[in-house]
């Protein structure tokens, strides 16, 4: 129905760099061999994947024989964490608004004995040091804390659990901290020794690459359990024969990243300080969620009173603005966003809440564009909607009270 | 699924949309478990739907049920309109994934609400004035 399309939706994914497929398509024309074979086409392959290792670890401030490749963030996210936990049970650390990947494997955990301790987020969507100090115990072994949010973009505070995980491991505690980054590398500055992770997620399809790319960082020392049997590729630690072009393009979208880092960071903040103080200005009742200051330069979530998410969703669509939603309504079950509501607001604000992300090939066309479709959208919802009209009891005909 | 034509239209401009002044009946009802919610207003004579109005808050389905359920109703005669089924207005918004037949539920059941007050109008033998 729309003739124009704006992707606002960067957080869940991002078109695919041209330079990116350049590179990849090298890699499937020219650079096929298995990276495991002695042949020549086989060094080669090793030779880009070795490249494509120098530009990730590059990128967040590692060693190249610190960087995994795997499928993607979930993939990295579930090998940091049962990676690191052993047969018997101990306690683990994490926060309410993980991602599913962390979450679902905390939760699994759980299953199998661990104790888990979620730390509460407050109404700015940031985990307290104060509550992570009470809560760590002589048996807590792993903290796994995103380092920034995927629905509000809060950023958590990284760098003072790594010193605090730094000072327990000098008390000789044994105790690892790994942080799901795969919303901040290349949004935020990410440098593994100034945060103090010991593991470290990220995502190629977050940063222009392809879609089944990924990395973990394993800082060296950490002893990791592989959580495939096969070969011995990826250091004993991944097994399986290397996805050759999805490396060169995750290791040359990294690259990109670094090189335009100043230039995306400032454009998509720019971009996304218009949309909200357009938005502030034309509509109404709304919540920006999560805290303003501390937060990704790229992402901007709001809660709009008296409507339900993806009904603006879809209407937003239908005129050709895509954006996400942290609630779905499936079967007559309502769930809604749980990071909204570990903000403590109530459900029609978690119901109503839609995040828009921004990148490096919007303008501010497209903000005012979107900003037109968004407060018609509103405006039209609102009309129909009976939460922010009298009630029923006052219409009821006098006959039928 | 994706959804149908019919229904992106009733999307983009939704029919019959608020209250009525002079209405007969008004029923709304909520979804507990999900929070849609649908209000319907009837204007009833001699038997027959005159006017209906709907608000709605929720998924896109519910939005779009309220919209082709008034549409279908007006100059229904109370018997017609209580004959309609859940699986009739699916039919007529073009189809909707399993996942959102209760939208199409939710509405049916806020007009029966209202059809009841007419109803209870009738029995309790009250004349609904022409107007």
């Amino acid at each position: 129905m729309a003739n124009r399309h704006i992707y606002l939706d960067h957080s869940a994914t991002t078109p695919v760099d041209s330079r990116v497929v350049a590179a990849m398509t090298r890699a499937l024309t020219e650079t096929f061999g298995n990276a495991s074979s002695v042949h020549g086409f086989g060094q080669q392959a090793r030779a880009a994947v070795d490249r494509a290792r120098r530009e990730v670890a590059a990128l967040i401030g590692a060693r190249q024989n610190e960087i995994i490749f795997t499928s993607g963030g979930t993939e990295a996210n579930n090998l940091a964490i049962k990676g690191l936990s052993s047969d018997e049970p101990g306690h683990i650390i994490s926060s309410a608004i993980e991602h599913p990947s962390v979450r679902g494997v905390c939760d699994t955990l759980e299953d199998r004995g661990w104790d888990v301790t979620r730390l509460p987020v407050y109404e700015n969507g940031i985990v307290r040091i104060d509550d992570l100090k009470k809560a760590i115990t002589t048996r807590t072994s792993l903290i796994t804390i995103m380092s920034a949010n995927n629905e509000i973009g809060t950023l958590q505070p990284i760098s003072e659990i790594g010193k605090l995980v730094a000072a327990k491991r000098a008390e000789g505690q044994k105790i690892w901290f790994h942080t799901d980054a795969v919303q901040a590398v290349g949004r935020i500055a990410i440098n593994v020794d100034d945060l103090g992770c010991d593991l470290l997620s990220l995502s190629g399809h977050k940063l222009y690459a392809p879609k089944g790319v990924g990395a973990l960082f394993v800082r060296r020392g950490v002893r990791l359990r592989s959580q495939s049997i096969g070969g011995h590729q990826e250091r004993e630690r991944r097994a399986g024969t290397e996805n050759v072009p999805g490396i060169v393009a995750l290791g040359e979208a990294a690259k990109l990243a670094r090189d335009e880092f100043s230039e995306r960071t400032s454009h998509d903040a720019k971009l996304r300080d218009l949309f909200e103080h357009l938005v502030a200005e034309r509509i109404d009742n709304l919540v920006f969620n999560g805290d303003q200051k501390h937060r990704l330069p790229h992402l901007s979530n709001i809660s709009f009173r008296f409507i339900e998410g993806e009904g603006l969703l879809i209407n937003l669509d239908l005129q050709g603005v895509a954006v996400s939603t942290g609630s779905a309504c499936s079967s007559g079950t309502l769930e809604p966003s749980p990071v909204i509501r570990a903000l403590g607001h109530n459900d029609e604000l978690a119901r109503g809440s839609i995040r828009f992300s921004f990148g490096k090939d919007n303008n501010e066309d497209d903000v005012s564009f979107a900003v037109d479709v968004l407060a018609n959208s509103v405006k039209k919802l609102r009309e129909l909607s009976p939460l922010n009209k009298p009630s029923v009891l006052e219409l009821q005909p006098l006959n039928s009270r | 699924m994706s959804y149908s034509s019919v229904f992106k239209e009733h999307l983009a401009n939704p029919r019959n949309v608020g209250d009525l002044a002079n209405a007969t009946a008004v029923a709304e009802e909520t979804n507990p478990v999900c929070g849609d919610r649908i209000r319907i207003s009837l204007l009833v004579d001699n038997g027959r739907i005159l006017e209906a109005r709907y608000l709605a808050y929720g998924c896109p389905p519910t939005l779009v049920s309220g919209s082709v359920l008034t549409e279908l109703i007006m100059g229904m005669t109370l018997s017609e309109a209580e004959s309609l089924t859940r699986a009739e207005l699916i039919d007529r918004v073009g189809g909707l994934p399993s996942r959102k037949h209760h939208a199409a539920a939710l509405a049916i059941e806020t007009l029966r609400a209202a059809l009841n007050q007419v109803s209870q109008v009738i029995s309790e033998g009250r004349q609904i004035e022409s107007r």
